[in-house]
């Protein structure tokens, strides 16, 4: 590479100043007060640690977390993905109307939805009259309060966080490749498969991350839509901190959390070359 | 249309149906006539709008949030589209244990994020204040503008602004007018959802608010914990409805404009 | 170009509305001229606001600022950072034992409070760091459709019993006092004055037996009520005057006052709080007995001093929870037996709490 290229390659990593700047100022300091909370007490101690060690509900929590976040994730892709292509490929007058609808339900607070999946999935609620009514089934489906609600409400909450990366990258893609792939003799769906899904990659890698991560600091929906299966580790945190003020424990389940997501895409990165997933890091 | 066409649209179609139903339940409920919450409503009234209009509680809350928001979008969306840029085009050592650092707000746990911010908060007396609420709400909006961004970056050619600058344009010339429309889109969702975040955050506020700034979520939480008022319903309905009068009116703005698939 | 003119408008608008009182900081220690109240928001703070506020700021000059919820994390942090911002807080008897505990609360001066009051006030309700204001109980609360009021479960025993008793039942998880230990007893058959000191063994037994009909563990008051009305769950344990309420509002829901468990909200002060005879001089306001009844009219609960009965009708006192007709069906929680630290150092609101949490977590 030029010498003129490194050197306006270095005045724009200058541009991480003003946020690295404000990170430090305002959220370092908290957080590493935190993570001292798990260490100190007020003397250094390993108690909380070893605590943590002692009993297993903790990992189980930990354990529920995953599951949720990774089932999340997964649903949002299955449903986004379509959705994110479908804009992609269609008028610009029917993408506009995708945007608005998208968004829509984006700005209801968490809060008042839940109502919602109450009123349609409870036991009295609209799918179930429906499916009593048309005879699809015998007695009321329990919708609600177990890893159905929960996915639910959350898939409904994170889609748009889903579909709105994996438009971003995918409207960039040339389509003329597709195109070319075609004439080339390519059948639709190898073409698709081949040409345009690998180009698409990093718009995935995008929204599953983004999707993921907000999933996991997720508490309020799985406390109001969930059952004991889905007591996440921030529901326990949270009981830490109001209910037993126990700070310095709460600051350990968040550590722990905190490594354990750092462990994933350590071994994302190693495994599955994230780096080509995300796009490599020199910026191509 | 081919077949595979036909199942993408109804399949697509369900999932909008998915997205839909429970805003239109929440409408429907913001007119019912009793005042505990059943479905369907056996009467219909708009007393849960007027309270809302004539409590001054309700109505200064939303103002609020809506000022932290504006803030916390255009704070979160400078900070973190310069922070992707930087990490992604930039070539000093440790830029990926930077990215982990800038994202990890997202990933601890919001209370515990929370609770840091109330004791830095309360050293410097910015306990109750807006200029509080700004700032840790860009804390965490700012990691989800850089995800975005960067991804956006990635899929773009750095050899347009190679050749912008040989072709003599200064650092920021070439910034303002290669780099940054090629992402525009991104940008404006991102900003978008750094507003949002900002906007429906209920833990940082339950932290850092006070008497005098309390937020709309933070009043919808108290609300909803130790009661649960209807005017939640109409709140939420009217909510709505600004979101669809904005999102129509900026698309309807873009129509204007002779721009690409974006 | 046109594009470009609304944008910038746009912004100008935007802003105008940025450009509000947004720099305004509140000094560390309040001026003079200020109580902060903290309680649980909802009608009971528009009842505060209604008939205690103005009599307190008319006889004292101060002007008294609302905020909620009492958060104990919050007050934990406030006084660890050195920065009380809040006087006096309305909580319930588990969240005083947790600040107790962590010495967050300053002691009361009851030579502020009449004499006559505290006279009318049962005994247990005054205590070293908390004074009750109010009194509520976890009762048995139904959904009249599912369980019809001729037929509904009369005890916990009936709770527990599924088959004759049909329906979801909901308890709590989360939401000041857990586990429902004496509820689990009673339906075990234990007498009422048989109850303290708690088999705790014996107890989650029944828990255990209570499990597989829980259709939900709720989080708050609020939800538990929720679900009792739109019928997702057909009886429960939870807040009895929160179900008069719904009640009056026209919601299928009633309450049996048999077995009930009565606890009290209480008057707190914060430690370091910024001007102790002051704020006790509001509690004394609040514990008036109009006042109490005035506020016992608009949100049914049983006021701590009783004598605000001699103001309320009868009608107005029988949906109260401490009404002579239901306070002799329910029994007291006693709170010395479960703040009362074992050999570890842990009371039973800790031990069993946490107990509670794996139990949950691990079925």
């Amino acid at each position: 590479m030029g010498r003129a290229a490194r050197f306006w390659r270095s005045r724009e990593g200058a541009l991480v100043l003003p946020a690295l700047a404000f990170y430090v100022l305002v959220y370092l300091y908290p957080l590493s007060r935190i993570v001292g909370w798990s260490f100190f007490d007020p003397d250094f101690t390993l108690k909380f640690y070893r605590e943590l060690l002692a009993e297993p509900a903790y990992f189980k929590a930990l354990r529920n977390t995953l599951e949720i976040s990774v089932l999340v994730t997964l649903i949002s892709l299955m449903l986004g993905y379509p959705l994110a292509y479908l804009m992609t490929t269609t008028s610009a007058r029917a993408r506009r109307v995708l945007t608005v609808l998208i968004l829509v339900p984006f700005w209801t607070s968490i809060l008042v939805r839940t109502f919602a999946w109450l009123v349609i999935l409870g036991n009295n609620g609209l799918v179930n009259r429906a499916l009593l009514d048309l005879g699809l089934v015998e007695f009321p489906q329990k919708l609600l309060f177990n890893m159905v609600g929960v996915q639910v409400g959350m898939v409904h909450v994170l889609l748009p966080f889903m579909v709105f990366p994996l438009y971003g990258v995918m409207s960039r893609i040339d389509l003329n490749v597709v195109r070319v792939a075609r004439s080339l003799g390519a059948v639709p769906r190898k073409a698709f498969l081949y040409v345009f899904l690998p180009l698409s990659l990093p718009g995935v890698g995008a929204g599953c991350i983004l999707v993921f991560l907000l999933a996991i600091g997720f508490y309020v929906t799985p406390a109001l839509l969930g059952g004991p299966g889905q007591i996440t580790l921030a529901t326990m945190i949270d009981m830490m901190i109001n209910t037993f003020l126990n700070f310095g424990f709460a600051a350990t389940l968040g550590v722990l959390l905190l490594a354990v997501v750092g462990g994933i895409f350590g071994l994302f990165s190693g495994l599955m070359g994230l780096n080509r997933i995300l796009g490599a890091g020199e910026g191509r | 249309m081919t077949g595979a066409r036909v199942a993408l649209w109804a399949l697509c179609t369900l999932v909008m149906m998915f997205l839909i139903a429970p805003i239109i339940v929440i409408v429907i409920t913001s007119f019912n006539g009793t005042p505990y919450m059943d479905f369907p409503p056996k009467s219909l009234s708009l007393r849960w709008y007027a309270n809302f209009f004539s409590s001054a509680h309700w109505y200064d809350t939303a103002l609020l949030s809506l000022r932290v928001a504006l803030l916390t979008m255009v704070a979160a969306t400078v900070l973190g589209t310069s922070a992707a840029i930087g990490i992604v085009r930039g070539t000093f050592p440790g830029r990926r244990a930077l990215e982990a650092f800038f994202i990890s707000p997202m990933v601890v746990p919001i209370v515990v994020v929370a609770l840091g911010f109330y004791f830095l908060f309360s050293r410097y007396h910015l306990l109750d204040t807006t200029l509080g609420l700004f700032l840790g709400h860009t804390v965490i909006a700012t990691p989800l503008v850089i995800v975005m961004v960067r991804a956006a970056l990635r899929t773009t050619n750095p050899a347009m602004e190679l050749a912008a600058r040989s072709l003599g344009a200064d650092f920021w010339r070439s910034l303002r007018y290669v780099t940054l429309p090629s992402i525009k889109a991104t940008i404006v969702a991102a900003a978008a959802f750094a507003f949002l975040i900002s906007f429906d955050d209920v833990v940082i506020a339950i932290f850092v608010a006070g008497p005098d700034t309390t937020t709309l979520p933070k009043r919808m939480w108290e609300t909803i914990r130790f009661e649960i008022d209807p005017t939640l319903t109409a709140i939420a309905s009217l909510l709505t409805l600004v979101a669809v009068i904005v999102l129509v009116g900026v698309e309807l703005m873009r129509r204007g404009s002779s721009e690409r698939v974006e | 170009m046109k594009r470009r003119e609304i944008l910038k408008r746009a912004g100008i608008v935007a802003a105008a509305a940025v450009a509000g009182p947004f720099f305004h900081v509140r000094p560390a220690r309040a001026d003079k001229g200020d109580l902060v109240v903290v309680s649980w928001g909802g009608d009971y703070d528009q009842a505060l606001r209604d008939f205690v506020f103005p009599a307190f700021e008319k006889a004292t000059g101060y002007t008294v600022k609302l905020d909620a919820p009492p958060e104990t994390a919050k007050v934990k942090a406030m006084v660890q950072s050195g920065n009380v911002s809040w006087d006096v807080i309305m909580t319930d008897t588990p969240a005083v034992q947790a600040l107790v505990k962590d010495s967050l609360l300053e002691p009361l001066d009851y030579a502020v409070i009449d004499k006559a009051k505290l006279g009318r006030i049962p005994r247990e309700l005054q205590q070293q760091y908390a004074l009750g204001q109010r009194i509520y109980s976890f009762n048995i609360v139904y959904n009249t459709n599912s369980m019809p009021k001729a037929k509904h479960p009369r005890n916990w025993a009936e709770v527990w019993d599924a088959k004759n008793f049909p329906g979801g039942r909901t308890f709590n998880f989360q939401g000041g006092i857990a586990p429902q230990l004496e509820a689990a007893l009673l339906a075990d058959g234990v007498p009422v004055d048989k109850l303290y000191p708690l088999d705790v063994e014996r107890a989650w037994r029944m828990m255990d037996k209570l499990k597989p009909i829980v259709a939900k563990w709720y989080t708050s008051h609020a939800q538990a009520i929720q679900l009792l009305s739109a019928g997702e769950a057909s009886v429960g344990n939870t807040i009895g005057p929160r179900g008069i309420t719904a009640k009056k509002a026209g919601a299928p829901v009633d309450v049996e006052y048999n077995q009930g468990k009565l606890a009290s909200d209480n008057w707190c002060l914060v430690k370091g709080v910024r001007n102790k005879k002051v704020a006790m001089e509001f509690i004394n306001t609040a514990l008036d007995p109009k006042m109490q009844a005035s506020i016992a009219q608009k949100v049914p609960y049983g006021p701590s001093n009783t004598g605000a009965f001699e103001f309320l009708s009868a009608q107005d006192a029988a949906d109260l929870t401490t009404s002579p007709e239901n306070i002799k069906q329910q029994f007291w929680w006693n709170t010395d037996w479960w703040s009362a630290p074992g050999p570890d150092g842990k009371s039973p609101r800790e031990a069993q709490g946490e107990r509670f949490a794996k139990w949950m977590i691990n079925s």
